[in-house]
């Protein structure tokens, strides 16, 4: 049987991805033909406005996807038996296709055979352990994801968003609440606390601007210690979180999967965790964290191979789509 | 008291014709713009295909125009709602110019 082919797009953020995968089911191999992004990039100090991304996301849609198309030596898509079925979906706008949890993605690229997974991003923030075809949530944030957070203090700043503000000095750990529990976590406290430190600073920033000086012992706030301060503090809990669902599952791998996933930082704590527990973490880079096409591609072709179709009429989106709802059916473990 | 019927309740209404090529690509028009739900209470729009009224009986059974009618409480919900058609009718007959299979065939051999 020759292996089946998908185009994946995703575009439920500011990421527009477009890639084609291919698998075959004989050998289960896993091939990755392309992988086209465009981002965009909002100016420093705003956000993304649902409105102002979807523009962007329509006026990219065509210019990525024959890129993809083209990358992928898939120029003409009749080549391919499977990608002719397939395409009835692939081709079709963007707004039509079912946004998929498709972060176990993360699986394929490296390799980690039954890891506990954090997945962090700007819309999740999920302890996930895989049991009886299905991912299970194990702990989550109670309010706003961790990306969240971050982008939002970064627009505090008025700082780019990309990357987390490197710091090049031994930077100082301020005060900023810690909130987990059990399982779960809280990070909307955090940003707010944060934000009260950042409004301190720009006091400060007058003050020392007019001629004045600080009062006898406070300690002069930076944005380097600010951010530095915020990764520590939501990175220890994200580990925290993760070690107590490891414990529970007795798993010793995780992998650590959506946007904030790349951040090296996170990584290397998770390591030390995972060592001290006789484990190992498994991680990808951006070109597989941050939002991107093949990921949904392979999701969707996974589901297919197991029977599984998406009627045109029912082919939307829906912002309540929960991890926990996909039948892995492809699994069976 | 009866309820209010559909066109004093909905007054404003406008009706958009795209005629095109082919009856497949009304059709794929039809179905990828019908998919996602008019989210407004206050907007309501139909879909249907059907040949270019001036010339309905010239060119036989062939329906490659497709119709539809946005009707809206106010005026101003009438333009948002059809601006946000304008734009996703404007995407998919872009992937249309561009990414449809017989194109990209054509562009294959042309390579």
């Amino acid at each position: 049987m020759a292996p089946l082919y998908a185009l994946g797009c995703e575009g439920s953020a500011n990421k527009l991805g477009i890639g084609v995968i291919s698998h075959d089911p004989e050998t289960n191999k896993t091939k990755i033909l392309s992988n086209i992004r465009h981002t965009f990039v909002s100016p420093p100090g705003t956000g993304f406005l649902p409105k102002d991304t979807a523009a962007h996301h329509r006026a990219h849609f065509v210019s990525v996807a024959r890129e993809a198309l083209r990358v992928a030596g898939l120029a003409s898509p009749g080549t391919s038996p499977a990608s002719a079925t397939r395409g009835a979906r692939a081709w079709a706008p963007p707004h039509q296709r079912r946004r998929r949890r498709a972060h176990p993605m993360g699986r394929v690229i490296t390799g980690a055979d039954n890891p506990v997974v954090l997945y962090v991003s700007g819309g999740n923030t999920q302890v996930i352990a895989y049991a009886e075809q299905r991912y299970r949530i194990f702990g989550e944030t109670l309010d706003i994801a961790v990306g969240n957070c971050i982008d939002r203090f970064a627009r505090t700043l008025a700082i780019p968003n990309d990357p987390f503000p490197g710091y090049n000095r031994e930077p100082v750990l301020l005060d900023l609440p810690y909130a987990v529990k059990g399982m779960d976590c809280s990070f909307s406290g955090i940003l707010g606390a944060a934000d009260l430190l950042a409004a301190q600073m720009r006091k400060q920033d007058a003050l020392l601007a007019s001629g004045g000086s600080l009062k006898e012992g406070e300690e002069r706030i930076t944005p380097e210690d600010l951010c530095f301060t915020l990764q520590e503090t939501v990175f220890a809990m994200l580990v925290e979180i993760t070690e107590r669902a490891m414990a529970h599952v007795g798993s010793k791998q995780v992998l650590v999967v959506g946007g904030v996933g790349c951040n090296e930082r996170l990584q290397e704590m998770m390591g030390l965790m995972a060592r001290d527990r006789g484990g190992s973490v498994y991680a990808t880079d951006e070109r597989f964290c941050i939002d991107n096409g093949i990921m949904i591609g392979l999701a969707g072709l996974l589901a297919w191979e197991t029977g599984f179709r998406t009627p045109f009429e029912d082919s939307t989106c829906t912002q309540r789509f929960r991890t926990d709802e996909v039948h892995i059916k492809w699994r069976t473990d | 008291m009866a309820a209010a019927t559909e066109t004093e309740q909905f007054p404003c209404v406008l009706t958009v014709q795209v005629p095109f090529p082919t009856t497949r690509l009304a059709s794929v028009a039809l179905q990828s713009l019908q998919v996602d739900k008019e989210l407004s209470p206050l907007v309501r729009r139909t879909f249907g295909i059907s040949p270019p009224a001036s010339d309905a009986n010239t060119t036989g059974d062939q329906d490659k125009t497709l119709h539809v009618e946005y009707r809206a409480t106010t005026n101003r919900m009438l333009r948002v709602a059809v601006n946000s058609f304008m734009e996703s009718l404007n995407l998919v007959i872009e992937v249309m110019e561009h990414l449809d299979a017989d194109v990209l065939a054509a562009e294959a051999h042309s390579i």
